[in-house]
């Protein structure tokens, strides 16, 4: 059996569960879990720095602040898709033929071309969020 | 035979280990393949690595992750942990090497030699591969398990010799390792008197190590046509670790795989020299960083995120970084910009354009129209090596198809997108522990060839 390690304040939640059954059950816990815990682990981490994040960008004085507040949360968000190997679908401002199964539409009426206004997020090869469309043209300025 | 075959991918930078039901090539499930959690216990790592690292303290040696810690929070600069030390085992005089005192600024106290160090490093990793092993629920009731080790194809051409003298350093550490048990372990590392006592003992009680040896290119080669139907006939394997760039080739003829010996090139700069070079790009970009305080303390800032930043530049294109109050940033094109890295490109290119050449004239000669290229280790998802095996030759001769360094299996919906960020760099590992007998360098001792 493992020797019990010393207590170590700040603990994740994750890992205090671990502590307090060290006899865990003896039913094989498939490789899927194991890994999934792995790359909570980090994804954790980049997500609680996101939320952080967030926050000063809330509250940013400037459009300066406000930028780089907006560039490290982004970069946090991507890194904890990352981890979770969530990957980025579609490329951003592209035109292309509407295909309900691979856009999700979000304007009004059934288009021919649409255009990627925001990517999607698919996992091998499930797409979990469609790429978002709007129109294709932008209508003339007034 | 065994029930399982467990391989040890003995990294420059991390150590990594998997397992697979033995013969679980045939009739493959990727479901059987287990990674195993080496520093499971630690927060905030990832739990499939294990750094490669020993730190010798005032009255104590610490292993891994804890001395790496150490090592930072010393407040003897000058006091370093001794990592890298792998490469050491693949250079021509091994003994000399290894008979070879430990640079003062490694142990100051004068007492060991590097071999001293290795061994106990690797009583370290037996026996943390020990604790993964049964904490592994699928693995804790095996009985038999084989195991094997994963190394670079060794220059000589004495394979045989040197997997003789690698064993015979694992014999001892498992001396070492049986000994001490999980004191190995402790965080806090375990004190030199007891080292001093029990590691020249452990030489005489010594027994080699029953293991077998497989080159990492062909690991990387047997997950690659796991499964697959059309697995190409050459595959070119490019593995950037943290030391060193191996480039390596495999021809396949039916079921059993053969390396080119012509084709392997090793390049002396990987993710540790990139590093450098980041650091350097972003310190010099840093004009209000002039005190050397300000400089040390901006460099060791970056050097503890550096896994985090080169991913997102790698990712990304560029990410940014907080220190003390200031947002900075970086992007790809910086660092493509920098006179070393040019350098360190022009190098990876020759090395690897010398070895797709071997790979491509055998192709040819065979009658083959087509070599696979795959990337795999740490360095696999740089813009700069997948723009490398994605290049098409000029000429006529085999073209060179790029296969994605996680292979279609490790995508599979079962494995929830989990597998397939860690793959590359467990791809040693797993295609070690997964490769049919035929593929093995060398055989364990008591096992004839
Ligand atoms: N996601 C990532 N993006 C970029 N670089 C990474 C990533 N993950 C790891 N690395 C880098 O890869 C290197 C470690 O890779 P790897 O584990 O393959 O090396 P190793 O096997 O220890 O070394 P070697 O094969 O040279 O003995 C380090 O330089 C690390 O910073
Ligand atoms: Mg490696």
């Amino acid at each position: 059996m493992v020797a019990a390690a010393k207590p170590k304040p700040a603990r994740s939640k994750a890992k205090k569960e671990r502590a307090k059954k060290p006899a865990a059950p003896k039913a094989a816990r498939p490789l899927v879990d194991a890994l999934a815990e792995a790359a909570w682990l980090e994804a954790d981490l980049a997500l609680a720095e996101a939320l952080a994040d967030f926050d000063e960008l809330e509250g940013a004085r400037d459009d300066a602040d406000k930028a780089h507040a907006m560039v490290l949360l982004a970069q946090s968000l991507a890194r904890a898709g990352r981890k979770r190997g969530l990957a980025r679908l579609g490329i951003l401002g592209a035109t292309e033929p509407y295909d309900p199964s691979r856009h999700e539409y979000i304007a009004p009426g059934k288009p021919k071309t649409v255009r990627i206004k925001a990517r999607g997020v698919a996992r091998g090869g499930e797409i979990l969020v469609k790429p978002r469309a709007g129109p294709s043209r932008r209508k003339k300025a007034l | 035979m065994s029930d399982w075959t467990l391989c040890i991918d003995f990294g420059t930078a991390f150590s990594k280990a998997a397992a697979a039901p033995t013969g679980a090539w045939s009739g493959f499930d990727p479901q059987t393949v287990r990674p195993l959690m080496l520093s499971g216990h630690e927060q905030q790592t990832n739990p499939f690595l294990l750094d490669s690292a020993v730190f010798v303290d005032d009255a104590r040696i610490l292993f891994g992750r804890a001395a790496l810690g150490q090592a930072a929070a010393s407040s003897d600069k000058r006091r370093l942990p001794l990592r890298s030390f792998k490469t050491l085992l693949s250079v021509s005089d091994l003994d000399r090497a290894l008979a070879t005192n430990a640079p003062t600024s490694v142990d100051p106290h004068r007492i060991f030699q590097m071999r001293d160090l290795i061994v106990l490093y690797l009583a370290f990793l037996l026996q943390t591969v020990e604790r993964a092993a049964k904490a592994d629920p699928a693995l804790a009731r095996v009985k038999e398990i084989r195991r094997r080790y994963a190394a670079p194809a060794w220059r000589s051409g004495d394979s045989a010799g040197m997997h003789t003298a690698v064993l015979g350093i694992f014999g001892e550490a498992e001396a070492f390792r049986a000994a001490m048990g999980d004191r190995l372990l402790a965080p806090e590392g375990l004190p030199i008197d007891v080292i001093t006592s029990a590691l020249p003992k452990a030489a005489p009680a010594a027994k080699p190590y029953e293991m077998d040896l497989i080159f990492e290119a062909t690991a990387a080669a047997s997950y690659t046509s796991i499964g697959l139907e059309d697995a190409g006939s050459h595959l070119i394997v490019v593995d950037m670790g943290a030391g060193t760039t191996d480039i390596a080739a495999i021809a396949r003829a039916g079921q059993t795989a053969f390396e080119l010996p012509e084709a392997r090139v090793t390049f002396k700069q990987a993710g540790d020299f990139i590093d450098g070079v980041i650091a350097n790009v972003v310190l010099d970009s840093a004009k209000w960083a002039r005190s050397p305080e300000q400089k040390t303390a901006l460099w060791t800032a970056l050097m503890r995120q550096m896994r985090d930043i080169k991913e997102t530049v790698f990712a990304d294109g560029r990410a940014a970084l907080r220190h003390e109050g200031r947002t900075l940033s970086l992007s790809m094109r910086d660092i493509e910009r920098d006179n070393d890295f040019k350098e360190f490109i022009k190098g990876f290119e020759r090395a690897y354009a010398q070895s797709l050449a071997v790979v491509r004239d055998d192709a040819k000669a065979r009658g083959r129209p087509e070599v696979h290229a795959i990337a795999v280790g740490g360095g696999a998802a740089a813009p700069f090596v997948r723009a490398l095996i994605a290049a098409k030759p000029k000429g006529g001769g085999p073209r060179v198809a790029a296969r994605p360094a996680t292979p279609d299996w490790a995508h599979a919906p079962s494995f929830q997108g989990n597998l397939a960020p860690v793959f590359p760099q467990l791809a040693i590992a797993i295609g070690g522990a997964l490769a049919p007998d035929d593929m093995l360098a060398a055989r364990a001792p008591s096992i004839p060839a």
